[in-house]
């Protein structure tokens, strides 16, 4: 499963830690662990039993409240991550104190975390299964897909891990390894677009070292025998935003068995080790393509049927930011709730100095003909943590950064997160580029190189601004690989995924026509309202800053003819004084040209670009604001089938035919899951949705006032530049005589 | 309310003549014009031309009358018509008044008025009538300049038609030319002008002055002609395109506020004021730069055309000079009607010598008229340029001061 590639910085200080800790095994399935955190309140519960027998009794009375809804809002506030993370993963972690923390550590790729992790191997080991179960469910990831464990096989492995705690940590080991390379991620991206989940299956996900993989093929077809609903979402183990989309599929319940079933092939290449403990099924996610050394994969969750019901609606909690923070607390078992609030916190706080700046410089054309590509040096500057370095640049060409783009929606999306709009294609300026002889030939082109580098440098930057899309490991592979990307297929209009997405879009689009929900939350609609109307109004400001910059170019380009005309007469006019004054009008008038340039320029990147920009971003909004109404279909559509059920099952108690009423009565509990975690995937994704607009309304603000300023200034810059243009001009005039 | 519009011009014009009429700067009082007042009625524009003279010919000592563009044409063609004038450079007429333009805007605008606020349409028509008001200041100022060169010239200002047309209380009833005389000038223009470049092509020049002279009016006559077209598209394009943009910015941005809601609307209110306060500043800068550039640039276009009509007439002078020559040789050979060819031949040398000796003058005048034009207005530009400039600068600078104390 691993990869060629190099492995992401965040993983190779994985590594190191993992070489400087003798628990490398430890580390690395504490990894995985913390990736795929689940978050299903099955989970917690088994956690509580497996965990009593385990290793620390305290953490079965301390997750309870973390499962909780009341927790979560704490979490999410205090996470700018809102959504999954908090509850499940925490608890997780903290119960295995050695394998959590690690977990943790290589989550949050803070360093601070990682080296409490190594102690006890034994108990730790248990506790990590545990955690992976957990993950598995929600990262169905990439590369290999999802893989379904029995839940049973959990519960068996908990106790057994006590016995086995060897062998447990070489499984865990692997992971951090697996992060697939693109073609991981693309499956991701796929399997997100699909809701694979099943609710049920979603419940225990696990993720496992490739070398595990290999054994596992049998586990899996207990599983599959099972019948445990696997969960295909995948995620980069990092990141919680992949828990929170695993969690989002799990909503639809029904595909899932299907992806989850295909994983296990892949599965099955290596571990020994899984299968004497467990029988969970673990996929890999191939993201990082790396050396053997890093696995970071993603587990995914396979569902026993059994354990699915209760866990299913906890599922999406898991963060694994989250979880970084929560290692620290982590040495003490109990109350892993509270720890993980300070670390949230502290999250916050952090996140005040921290800085990231990411700039767009030398455009460079690849290639010859139509196959050629502009590649852009993408340098960034940090003082976060997490990344390796504190500069460095790296070479990206265009279509890498529409995947990332692709990639993060896929990911996050569900999970309520405006995610910054990428620059459009464009097919016309592209193509010019591609049959112009050589860069900067003609200027329009350059005008196009230019102002893409502005727009990608733009959508970096706001990218990096928020906290769960820049620690995406998609987003730092991006960022901190040093070398080509594999290709994103999926960006070109004409490929089928263009097809494809034409089709969803249209399909979204009449979605989004014919259904109209009836907006419960008061703030939800004014806030609809005000994003509709701020659309409106932002697209003719739009305009009139189109109109300006056009005109300002005109009055530009007018007055630099109007120069040369000046210097012609100045050359005609006979009168010596007179002439050498046009002449002096010539060369001011020639200036103030310059200047109109510039302040056209002005306009445009620092007006019209930023409006354009809000403009998508808008965009964005109303898409996360949408994924919010199709969760609430989901949900609706829940609550219908429940009543069919019933009815179906009260019908059935009327003609007294048992058998049926006991199937019957099967479905409602299922259904009434169903409902039960669509409503809370609908409250989840409202308050993510609530906090990201809290957020994208203050950035919002901020960017207008700062883009005023800055443009007045530019405006005053103007007028002093031609003050001084026509103060030497004047003296001139005064010499005619 | 183009009428609205009559009534403001009315008493705007009178307010403005003073700036108006320095234009072309006269230091003899013995007759001076000005246009008091204008007027315009739908298609026609009424200007009352007062005149305070000295001279004995006139009546009264002051008076005046409602003169309409076509009457003004009708002198100048009285002038241009006139064989006594030739070696003079008439002063160009003066252009026709012309609001289509206004007229058509406004019409567009009452068009557009549904996709814009009501604020923005507002904005618009004050911008238009703004626009409407400068050009016809403008108009009245070009027939004014027209006016006072003839009342300054020593020649023209004794001219018997040029006194009807100042003191004749009565509509001169002149009426725009019919289609014959149309199609007669038509073809007389044609005559004249490949006369003209006939008379180019091979008549030589004896007086290299003046064949520099030539040279130099060709060639300033297409220059200047040139920067005069690059000038007018500038104005244009700061005007109609920046200021216009300014006002679809400002109220844009003021309704951006009002959806943004408090945290944004104060700051953005501010902006918005000073867009539209720095819309207005343009505006100025561009109508400025229209009157004391273009509208320069656009005078001397005319008047280097009529100094080149006057070379040519000096020109066809000369011809008709060496054709007399001639004759007279021919007729010294034939021995025949020597007397009335020497006649001729004495006539025509006469009025050659006396032609280029007016011409010379008036060509030296016209080069210190227009270097004393342009030095004025140059200089008036840099000023104005200046003051909007330091205007707009300091407007921006207390926008920032107030929006950083936010």
């Amino acid at each position: 499963m691993a990869d060629s590639r190099e492995p992401p910085p965040l993983f190779n200080d994985d590594d190191d830690s993992r070489k400087d800790d003798d628990n490398d095994d430890l580390f690395t399935s504490a990894v995985q662990s913390p990736v795929s955190e689940l978050t299903t309140p099955e989970d917690q519960t088994k956690q509580e039993g497996a965990g009593d027998p385990l290793t620390s009794p305290p953490p079965a009375t301390s997750f309870p409240p973390d499962p909780s809804g009341g927790d979560r809002p704490d979490l999410f506030e205090s996470c700018e991550e809102p959504s999954v993370g908090g509850f499940s993963s925490v608890p997780l972690e903290q119960p295995a104190e050695g394998g959590g923390t690690q977990q943790v550590s290589t989550d949050a790729q803070d360093p601070p975390p990682t080296p409490p992790t190594t102690p006890s191997v034994g108990s730790l080991v248990e506790i990590p299964l545990i955690v992976d179960t957990d993950q598995d469910l929600q990262p169905s990831t990439s590369s290999s897909s999802s893989l379904t464990r029995p839940d049973f096989t959990l519960f068996d492995t908990t106790p057994d891990t006590s016995e086995t705690p060897v062998s447990s940590p070489d499984i865990l080991s692997p992971p951090t390894t697996s992060n697939t390379s693109t073609s991981t991620t693309t499956s991701a991206q796929e399997l997100s677009a699909s809701p694979p989940s099943s609710s049920a299956l979603l419940d225990l996900s696990m993720t496992l070292p490739q070398e595990l993989s290999s054994e596992p093929p049998a586990n899996l077809v207990d599983a599959s025998s099972v019948e445990p609903a696997v969960m295909s979402s995948f995620i980069t183990p990092a990141e919680e935003a992949s828990v929170l989309d695993a969690a989002a599929p799990t909503n639809d319940d029904d595909d899932d068995a299907a992806a989850a079933a295909a994983i296990p092939t892949n599965l099955a290449g290596e571990d020994p080790a899984l299968s004497s403990e467990e029988a969970l099924v673990t996929v890999y996610d191939s993201e990082t393509p790396e050396d053997p050394p890093l696995p970071a994969s993603n587990i995914l969750p396979p569902m026993g049927a059994p354990l699915t019901p209760p866990v299913a609606p906890i599922t999406p909690t898991a963060t694994p930011n989250l979880t970084p923070n929560v290692t620290p607390a982590a040495p003490t078992p109990v109350t892993p709730v509270a720890a993980a609030r300070p670390s949230a916190e502290q999250l916050e706080s952090e996140s005040g100095d921290e800085f990231i700046e990411i700039s767009i410089s030398d455009p460079q054309k690849i290639g010859d003909g139509m196959s050629s590509y502009m590649a852009y040096k993408v340098t960034t500057k940090t003082n976060i943590p997490y990344f390796r370095k504190k500069h460095w640049s790296v070479t990206r060409r265009f279509s890498d950064f529409l995947g990332l783009h692709g990639k993060l929606v896929e990911k996050h999306l569900h999970s309520g997160r405006i995610i910054p709009p990428a620059p459009e294609k464009s097919a016309i300026g592209t193509t010019k580029i591609k049959l112009g002889s050589d860069k900067s030939s003609d200027s329009s082109s350059t005008d196009f190189i230019e102002r893409r580098r502005a727009s990608l440098e733009r959508y970096m930057n706001r990218t990096a601004a928020h906290p769960t899309l820049r620690s995406d490991p998609d987003f730092r592979e991006f960022i901190e690989l040093d070398a080509e990307l594999p290709r994103a297929t999926q960006t070109s209009a004409l490929s089928s995924a263009g097809v494809l997405r034409l089709f969803n879009r249209v399909g979204e689009t009449v979605n989004k026509m014919t259904f109209k929900m009836d907006e419960s939350d008061q703030w939800f609609e004014e806030k609809t309202q005000q994003i509709e109307n701020l659309d409106a109004q932002l697209r003719k400001l739009h305009a009139a800053m189109e109109g300006l910059v056009a005109y300002r170019r005109e009055l530009a380009t007018s007055t630099a003819s109007f120069a040369k005309s000046a210097a012609v007469l100045s050359s005609v006019e006979e009168h010596s004084a007179l002439s050498r004054a046009l002449h002096q009008l010539a060369e001011s008038t020639e200036r103030t040209h310059t200047i109109h340039h510039a302040q056209a320029d002005a306009d445009f990147y620092h007006l019209s670009e930023t409006t354009k920009d809000y403009i998508h971003l808008i965009g964005a909004v109303k898409d996360v604001f949408h994924e919010r109404v199709k969760t609430f279909q989901t949900w609706q559509h829940s609550q219908t089938m429940l009543a069919k059920k019933r009815e179906a099952k009260a019908k059935a108690e009327l003609a007294g035919r048992m058998d049926k009423v006991q199937q019957a009565q099967d479905e409602v509990a299922e259904w009434e899951a169903k409902v039960e975690r669509s409503q809370e995937e609908f409250d989840r994704i409202s308050r993510a949705i609530k906090k990201e607009m809290e957020q994208f309304d203050i950035v919002r603000v901020k960017d207008f006032k700062d883009m005023l300023v800055k443009y007045l200034e530019a405006l005053m810059t103007s007028q002093q530049q031609i003050i001084k243009v026509w103060e030497t001009f004047l003296p001139e005039a005064r010499a005619i005589s | 309310m183009m009428d609205g519009m009559e009534e403001v011009l009315h008493s705007e014009t009178n307010g403005t003549k003073s700036g108006r009429s320095d234009t072309v700067d006269l230091n003899d009082s013995t007759l001076q014009v000005d246009i008091s007042d204008a007027l315009s009625e739908r298609e026609k524009v009424k200007f009352t031309v007062h005149t305070k003279t000295t001279l004995p010919d006139y009546n009264k000592p002051e008076f005046s009358v409602v003169r309409q563009h076509e009457e003004f044409i009708w002198l100048h063609d009285r002038f241009d018509e006139n064989e006594d004038y030739a070696g003079y450079i008439i002063p160009p007429p003066p252009p026709r008044p012309d609001f289509d333009a206004s007229r058509e805007k406004l019409q567009k605008l009452g068009e557009g008025e549904g996709s814009m606020t009501k604020e923005e349409f507002n904005k618009m028509k004050q911008e238009l009538e703004a626009e409407y008001l400068a050009t016809f200041k403008k108009t009245v100022a070009m027939h004014e300049v027209f006016l006072t060169r003839l009342a300054q010239h020593p020649i023209f200002r004794t001219d018997h038609n040029f006194k009807v047309f100042l003191e004749y209380e009565q509509d001169l009833s002149v009426r725009t030319k019919n289609k014959k005389e149309k199609v007669e000038g038509l073809f007389r223009s044609i005559n004249r002008s490949t006369d003209e470049i006939l008379l180019a092509a091979t008549q030589k020049d004896v007086d290299d002055y003046f064949e520099k002279e030539k040279g130099f009016l060709l060639e300033y006559h297409a220059a200047i002609k040139d920067s005069t077209l690059k000038a007018d598209k500038m104005t244009q394009a700061h005007k109609t395109g920046v200021a216009d943009s300014y006002i679809k910015l400002s109220t844009g941005l003021s309704q951006l506020g009002t959806i943004e809601g408090p945290r944004l609307e104060k700051f953005i209110n501010k902006v918005s004021d000073t867009f539209e306060k720095a819309r207005k500043v343009e505006g100025r800068v561009a109508s400025d730069e229209d009157l004391k550039l273009s509208d320069t640039l656009r005078y001397y276009v005319r008047d280097g055309s009529a100094a080149k009509d006057l070379l040519y007439r000096r020109l066809r002078c000369l011809a008709n000079y060496e054709q007399a020559n001639k004759n007279l040789d021919r007729a010294r050979a034939k021995n025949k009607d020597v007397h009335a060819a020497e006649l001729a031949q004495q006539n025509a040398c006469e009025r050659f010598e006396h032609m280029s000796a007016r011409a010379k003058e008036e060509l030296n005048s016209f080069k210190t008229r227009r270097v004393a034009a342009f030095k004025k207005n140059l200089i008036e530009l840099a000023e104005l340029e200046l003051k909007h400039a330091k205007a707009q600068a300091q407007l921006l600078k207390n926008c920032l001061q107030a929006l950083q104390e936010e």
